[in-house]
C-alpha cells in the first residue's frame, strides 16, 4: 500500500542555519502519527515542506503518492491542514471562512455540521466576523476547516492550543473517528500525554534530525529503565552510582536511570543489600522525550 | 481604499473639469493666460491645454489627483495578491488547497484589470455626463483611446507590483517597494521633461508612454502600446517565476 507520507534524506537550510537534515520518515495510511520536538526542532518546517509551502534544500518527499511541491497541487483536495500559527480573514464570518475554504478544496464539507456540534461552535457564532472570536473559537474554526471535507490526510500543528479541557476531549474523540474513517493524521504537539493518548506511532526530532521513531511502546522501551530501591536499614549506596545516572540517593533509598542491558547487574548488586522493595519501569514518553534533550 | 469611492472620485473629478473647461469662444483667453505661465509649467501642462476644450479635458487624465487615485488601487491590489496573504499568514490556508500558484497572479491581475476598468469607466462617465450638460467642441468618444492608454499604463504598474509582491514577505514591504519605484519613475518623467540633460532618460519611465493630449491628437503610438503591453507581460511572467521558486 502506498504510504501516506514518505521522506528520504529530507533537508531544509536557511543560509547557514539547518532547520531539517537527513529526515527519513514513513507514515502509513490510517495511522495517527505524532511528531514531537521542542521549539525550533524543525517540526513546522517539515510539515510546511510536506504541504508544498517550502521547497526542500535536499532529499525528497511524497505525500499520498505524489511528490511534494507545486507538482502535488492536485492531491491537496484530499489534505487538511491546521497551521500552528492560525491566521484567518478578520472580516469574514466564521461561516464564510468555512464555505470559502470548502470551495477552494473542491470537496463537499460532509463533516462540517458534526464537527461544529462536537466542538461547540454555535450557528449564531458562525454569523459573527472572525475578528470578534476568542483564540479558542478561532482554533475550533481552524479544526473544522481542516477536517470538514473528510480529508485522507490531515496535518495538525499544535491542534489543542487554546482549547479548554472539555473541548480537548471532544477533539481526541474526533481524531479517533477520523482514523476510523481511514484517514491519516500527522500530529505535531508539545503535550506528551495527549500524544500518548491518540497516537499510534511517534517520531522525535532534535535540532532538525530524527532521534527516535516507532510506536510509543518502542520509543519508551528503547530508553533507559528507572530503577527505584528502598532498604530496611541504612546502607552506603554510593557504589551503585556506577550503573547509571543517579536521580535520588539516601541511606535508605536510591533511584537510578539504567541502560536496559545493565538492569540484571543492578538487581544483583542491590540484592546484596537489605532490600525492602525494588521497582523497575520504563520511562514515560515524557521522560523518553526529555532524555533526548538533556 | 475600496474601489467604489475611488471610481466615484475619478468620475466627479472628470465631471468637474467639463464645468471649468474653456468653451470654444474662450480658448483665446486661456491662450493668453497660458503664455503668462513659466515655461516649465507650460511644458508640464502641454500646449494643447490652451488650444482646445479637448486638450483641457485631457489634462484631467494626467492630473496628479487622477494618477494618485489609480496608484492607490494599483498598489493596494497588487500587494494583496501574494505578499499581504503571506504576511498575514492566511496564505497557509490558501496555498495548501488544490490551487496552483499561478492562480494567485491571475486572480491579482484580473482584480487589478477589472478595477481599473471600473475606475476609468467612471472617469469616462463623468466626462460624458459633463459634456451632455455642457456641450463643448469634443465628443466623449475621443477619450476612449486615452482611457485605454491609462488602463495599459496602470495595468503595467500593477504587473510590476505583482512581481514585487510575489517576492516579498509582507504587504507593507510590497507597497513600499512598488510605491517607491512608481514615484521614482514619475519624478524621472517630470524632471526629464523640464531639464534637457536628463531628457534622454525619459524613455526609461513608463509615464513617458502615457500622454493624453498626444493620444487625443494622434492616437496611441505603437511604441507606447508595445512598451506598456510588454511591461504587463514581463511583470506577470516575473511574478510567476518568483512565486513558483519561493518559499511561502
Amino acid at each position: 500500500m502506498t504510504p501516506a507520507i514518505v521522506t528520504a534524506a529530507l533537508g531544509k537550510r536557511y543560509g547557514p542555519v539547518t532547520a531539517v537534515e537527513g529526515l527519513d520518515l514513513r507514515v502509513e495510511p490510517g495511522e495517527v502519527f505524532g511528531f514531537l520536538g521542542p521549539n525550533g526542532a524543525g517540526k513546522t518546517t517539515t510539515i510546511r515542506i510536506l504541504l508544498g509551502l517550502l521547497q526542500p534544500s535536499s532529499g525528497s518527499a511524497e505525500v499520498l503518492g505524489r511528490p511534494v511541491g507545486t507538482a502535488g497541487t492536485a492531491v491537496r483536495s484530499a489534505i487538511g491542514y491546521l497551521p500552528g500559527e492560525l491566521s484567518l480573514w478578520p472580516d469574514f464570518t466564521g461561516l464564510r471562512t468555512l464555505t470559502f475554504l470548502e470551495a477552494l478544496t473542491r470537496q463537499v464539507a460532509v463533516d462540517r455540521d458534526v464537527l461544529l456540534e462536537r466542538l461547540g461552535l454555535r450557528t449564531s457564532e458562525l454569523r459573527r466576523p472572525v475578528r470578534t472570536y476568542s483564540d479558542g473559537m478561532k482554533q475550533k474554526l481552524g479544526l473544522v476547516q481542516a477536517l470538514q471535507c473528510r480529508p485522507r490526510l490531515v496535518f495538525l500543528d499544535e491542534p489543542t492550543k487554546g482549547l479548554d479541557p472539555l473541548v480537548q476531549r471532544a477533539f481526541y474523540d474526533i481524531i479517533r473517528d477520523t482514523r476510523a474513517h481511514g484517514a491519516t493524521v500527522f500530529f505535531s504537539s508539545h503535550v506528551l500525554p495527549e500524544v500518548e493518548r491518540v497516537c499510534d506511532r511517534v517520531a522525535i526530532l532534535r535540532a532538525g534530525r530524527l532521534v527516535a521513531a516507532g510506536t510509543i511502546e518502542d520509543v519508551m522501551q528503547s530508553q533507559r529503565r528507572r530503577v527505584r530501591a528502598t532498604f530496611t536499614s541504612p546502607v552506603d549506596t554510593s557504589s551503585a552510582e556506577r550503573f547509571g545516572k543517579l536521580i535520588v540517593r539516601s541511606d535508605r533509598s536510591i533511584e537510578l536511570l539504567v541502560a536496559r542491558g545493565d538492569v540484571p547487574a543492578v538487581v544483583r548488586h542491590l540484592s546484596s543489600w537489605p532490600l525492602e522493595d525494588v521497582i523497575i519501569e520504563p520511562l514515560s514518553l515524557e521522560d523518553a522525550f526529555l532524555e533526548h534533550y538533556r | 481604499m475600496p474601489l467604489i469611492p475611488i471610481a466615484v472620485a475619478v468620475g466627479l473629478f472628470e465631471f468637474i473639469l467639463t464645468r471649468i473647461a474653456p468653451a470654444p469662444n474662450e480658448v483665446s483667453w486661456i491662450t493668453t493666460l497660458f503664455t503668462t505661465l513659466p515655461p516649465e509649467i507650460r511644458t508640464l501642462l502641454g500646449s494643447d491645454v490652451a488650444l482646445s476644450s479637448g486638450g483641457f479635458l485631457a489634462l484631467g487624465y494626467t492630473h496628479p489627483f487622477f494618477i494618485a487615485l489609480q496608484v492607490v488601487w494599483v498598489v493596494r491590489t497588487s500587494s494583496a495578491a501574494v505578499a499581504d496573504e503571506v504576511g498575514r499568514g492566511t496564505m497557509d490556508l490558501l496555498a495548501t488547497r488544490p490551487v496552483a500558484r499561478w492562480h494567485f497572479i491571475a486572480a491579482g491581475m484580473t482584480a487589478l484589470g477589472l478595477g481599473l476598468g471600473v475606475i476609468l469607466a467612471a472617469g469616462l462617465a463623468g466626462t460624458a455626463v459633463g459634456l451632455f450638460l455642457r456641450p463643448l467642441d469634443v465628443h466623449v468618444s475621443a477619450f476612449l483611446p486615452v482611457a485605454g492608454a491609462a488602463w495599459l499604463l496602470f495595468a503595467a504598474w500593477g504587473a510590476v507590483g505583482l512581481a514585487i509582491g510575489a517576492s516579498r514577505r509582507t504587504g507593507g514591504q510590497a507597497i513600499s517597494w512598488t510605491t517607491a519605484i512608481l514615484a521614482a519613475s514619475f519624478v524621472l518623467d517630470y524632471i526629464a521633461r523640464l531639464w534637457a540633460p536628463v531628457a534622454r532618460l525619459r524613455p526609461l519611465s513608463l509615464f513617458r508612454y502615457y500622454e493624453p493630449q498626444a493620444i487625443l491628437a494622434f492616437g496611441l503610438s505603437r511604441a507606447a502600446l508595445l512598451t506598456l503591453g510588454g511591461t504587463i507581460l514581463a511583470g506577470v511572467l516575473a511574478g510567476l517565476l518568483v512565486l513558483y521558486r519561493r518559499d511561502l
